[in-house]
């Protein structure tokens, strides 16, 4: 079953990513690739990145670890604030963008014109993966307690404690937080394409310059290659990463008055951008856009996105469970699965124009390239919990005669249920904020609410401004709600 | 059952009637013109706005096979050459081109007809200058207290901002072209990402803090016609005739179209009197036909006088490595010297 489940999963990646990708990759191989090698500019592009990524990765840690610290206590609200901080996550990239640019742009909220600096960029990649960094810590940070206090009773001082056994029980968990939001940051498209300017694009809004804007194939794939290579990097060193067993703890003290307060203050300001989209978003404008005949009318719009993360779910479900089950048992499919995660967006979707060029109209070819990039967020968030069951539960099924699928079906499947609802949950925010390939792939009548917010961001005038605005806020409702239906706050991904 | 036919047969043949016009995202026309030719033709018309004049034709040409469009309009004469060799156009010899000015009669082949035509042209905030010297010659935007109130186009993503990076080609030449960039650079020249943003955000009479812009020698015009009254003179006006550029618009009908009747009557009513006489004030160009009339407000957008024309064939051969070139120099910061020794 888990070899049929891995075929299924390899001839996938197959024909939507691997050949495509080739494709690409064909067209640049030669003269054209040396040529973009060469060439400072480009270098000090990926440098950018790395910087990008390696800042917003040690700016998002140095921020979450207090935090996960403050997180470890009892208080009140403790769930609703560790709710609220992973909604950014969840949220597509235009709407934290909008949000910025509504608090810190040239028609700010605050009067402060960040627009184009690196400050905001930063700011911005923090506000995406804080949440996601606090995840991956907090479970860590409650299991701190019992062994520091074993090291105090065995005579060490707390500065020595918190070297010796708090830091390197801290440390696989620090690696792959810290790992992720790089991964994340490096290969950002939606924050510096509407936020950077053209001083800080990263190696992925280049990708889409070049192709969009000149049609440059050789040094596009030229930097595909350099961005692949080095997130293939990451994603082996955070397969490497093992935490340590964590002996059972519990939450600590509750926390002071004073305490709550300051966290709910820092949750405020946190949540500055959305407030500030908000505060500017008009009713009149969700009403203008509704029909809007310059630009794609939200009815329209709203349609095709429910409709395309509704289709794309049903594909990328499958997947997803065929990929988890696969990769139990395998190494070499558990990386070749994270694949892609690895690839740009961009990237895929303009593959996908090379590929098959005879399927250019078609639907199935979006719907791929969102199944594609939807799958690997709902195996990463079933595969723990696979793996923690029980072997015994299943071998008892089958002693008692049920057949593999009927094992599966009936003993395993429901026991990770809550982690497949999460990770579909998570699969589903993705493909409805889904920007780079829609992007690439665009046709008129698949606008979905992320372009037509992009499509009206590109006018000129207060109007389309603030129909952006409005549809925004509207994209970053429906994700959140949709979002908490289907996991509750439960969150176990990550 | 037969009724139900019937209305599948009539949205089938609604759906085949309507035809999609691939547009720049400037694109504008009098909405009673439009229903007027719906009403006359029996066809929808629908028109899609695919962002910059550029990034609008690399939409089409990436999308080859299975256009997303019928019609495209809005390529510019800076941009023909990869249109002609994408070869994603259909050949038709509208009966409108006898009246066409046979100077902008680019394209021998006829894939490619002109609908308009203009300069883009660099514009200063009249009472910010009021006091102020404006700069005498073009060299002077590159001293630094000039450079500093200049905002460009990203020449990689704008057609306003390669137009006038190939002025700057034809004014200073291959080798000084970059010198003069490097010193609009070290004087603080600012870059947006296209023509709006550089207008509406950075030029000094939308608020921003750029008093010199690169725009089009009609938008002194312009502004007094949206003024409704507030203006009797223009607010802005045109500097260096030397550095404008001659820009053409071009219409053409995409291969693979599933209406090619319905494509070649929206290109020849594109080009009717009616629609020609509406295009200055709607898009702030010159009409291509010789017989169409202009509007009284176009007499604040008098031709520049010397402006460059440049052969198509060398912007042809040459757009992307200057491109490239002015990237390394006015982004990256390399110095002209390195890249000119870069070339082989």
């Amino acid at each position: 079953m888990a070899r049929l489940a891995g075929l299924l999963v390899l001839l996938f990646l197959g024909l939507a990513l691997f050949y495509p990708l080739g494709r690409i990759l064909a067209l640049g191989v030669g003269e054209g690739f040396a040529r973009a090698l060469a060439n400072p500019y480009y270098w000090g592009r990926y440098l950018w990145s790395l910087e990008y990524g390696l800042l917003s990765a040690l700016l998002t840690l140095s921020l979450a670890l207090p935090l996960a610290f403050l997180f470890r206590r009892r208080f009140p609200l403790r769930e609703a604030f560790l709710a609220l901080s992973t909604l950014p996550f969840v949220l597509p990239t235009p709407v934290v963008a909008l949000g910025f640019l509504a608090l810190l742009g040239p028609r700010g909220f605050l009067g402060v014109d960040l627009y184009g600096t690196k400050a905001l960029l930063l700011l911005a990649a923090v506000f995406y993966n804080l949440g996601l960094a606090l995840r991956i810590l907090l479970p860590v940070a409650v299991h701190l307690a019992e062994p520091m206090r074993a090291a105090r009773v065995l005579g060490a001082t707390p500065f020595r404690a918190l070297l010796r056994v708090g830091l390197p029980l801290l440390l696989p968990a620090l690696g792959s937080a810290g790992l992720l939001v790089f991964l994340y940051t490096f290969s950002a498209f939606g924050v510096p394409l509407l936020l950077g300017g053209p001083r800080y694009a990263t190696l992925e809004v280049e990708v889409y310059t070049l192709l969009a804007y000149r049609l440059a194939f050789p040094e596009a794939s030229a930097l595909m290659l350099l961005e692949i290579l080095t997130l293939g990097l990451a994603v082996l060193l955070y397969l490497r990463l093992r935490p340590y067993p964590l002996p059972p703890g519990g939450l600590g003290p509750g926390l002071s008055w004073a305490g709550t307060v300051g966290l709910a203050a820092f949750f405020l300001l946190f949540f500055a951008p959305l407030g500030a989209l908000l505060l500017q978003a008009h009713p009149g404008a969700l009403a203008s856009a509704w029909a809007s005949e310059d630009f794609t009318p939200l009815s329209l719009a709203l349609g095709n996105s429910l409709r395309f993360t509704l289709l794309a779910l049903l594909l990328a479900f499958p997947l997803g469970v065929a990929y988890a089950v696969a990769a139990r048992g395998s190494r070499l499919m558990d990386l070749l699965g994270l694949f892609p995660l690895m690839v740009s967006p961009v990237a895929v979707g303009l593959g996908y124009l090379l590929a098959y060029p005879s399927l250019r109209g078609s639907l199935g070819l979006l719907l791929g390239a969102y199944a594609l990039l939807a799958y690997p967020l709902l195996a990463r968030a079933l595969l723990p919990a696979l793996k923690s069951l029980p072997p015994s539960l299943l071998w008892a099924a089958r002693v008692l005669g049920a057949t593999p699928l009927r094992a599966f079906l009936r003993v395993e499947l429901p026991l990770v249920l809550p982690a497949l609802t999460s990770g579909l949950a998570l699969a589903l925010a993705a493909i409805l904020g889904e920007f780079g390939a829609s992007l690439v792939l665009w046709r008129p009548e698949w606008t979905t609410l992320t372009l037509a917010i992009y499509e009206r961001l590109g006018r000129p005038g207060e109007a389309p401004f603030r129909e952006a605005l409005a549809l925004a806020f509207l994209l970053a409702l429906l994700s959140a709600l949709l979002f908490y239906l289907l996991d509750r706050g439960r969150g176990r991904w990550g | 059952m037969l009724r139900l036919l019937a209305l599948l047969a009539l949205l089938a043949f609604g759906f085949a009637q309507e035809i999609t016009v691939l547009t720049h995202s400037s694109f504008s026309l009098d909405k009673g013109l439009i229903a007027r030719f719906e009403r006359e033709t029996g066809l929808r018309l629908r028109f899609l706005k695919g962002g910059d004049a550029g990034e609008t034709l690399n939409r089409a040409i990436l999308t080859k096979g299975a256009p997303i469009a019928d019609v495209i309009y809005g390529f510019d004469n800076t941009f023909l050459s990869r249109a002609l060799e994408a070869d994603i156009l259909l050949p038709y010899r509208s009966p409108e081109v006898r009246n066409l000015k046979a100077t902008l009669l680019l394209d021998p082949t006829f894939r490619a007809l002109p609908v308009d035509y203009g300069w883009v042209s660099l514009n200063y905030d009249r009472a910010y200058f009021k006091e102020r010297p404006l700069p005498k010659v073009p060299q002077d935007l590159a001293r630094p207290e000039y450079a500093r109130l200049l905002v460009v186009q990203n020449p990689a993503t704008s057609s306003p901002g390669l137009a006038f990076l190939m002025a700057t080609v034809a004014r200073f030449g291959e080798d000084g072209y970059l010198d003069f960039w490097a010193k609009l650079r070290d004087g603080g020249v600012r870059v947006a990402k296209g023509w709006s943003e550089a207008y509406y955000t950075h030029f000094t009479l939308y608020k921003g803090d750029r008093p010199l812009v690169v725009s089009y020698t009609t938008s002194p015009a312009a502004e007094v016609y949206y003024s409704e009254g507030k203006y009797q003179e223009p607010p802005t006006g045109n500097l260096f005739p030397e550095l404008a550029f001659f820009q053409v618009e071009f219409v053409g009908i995409l291969k693979g179209t599933k209406n090619l009747e319905g494509a070649r009557k929206v290109v020849d009513w594109l080009l009717s009197k009616p629609v020609q006489e509406n295009i200055p004030t709607e898009m702030w160009m010159y009409p291509a036909r010789r017989d169409a009339g202009l509007p009284e407000v176009f007499r604040f957008a008098p031709e520049p006088l010397g402006s460059v024309r440049m052969d198509p064939k060398a912007m042809a051969q040459h757009r992307e490595r200057w491109i490239e070139e002015w990237t390394k120099v006015v982004l990256q910061g390399q110095s002209p010297e390195a890249v000119r020794k870069g070339r082989r």
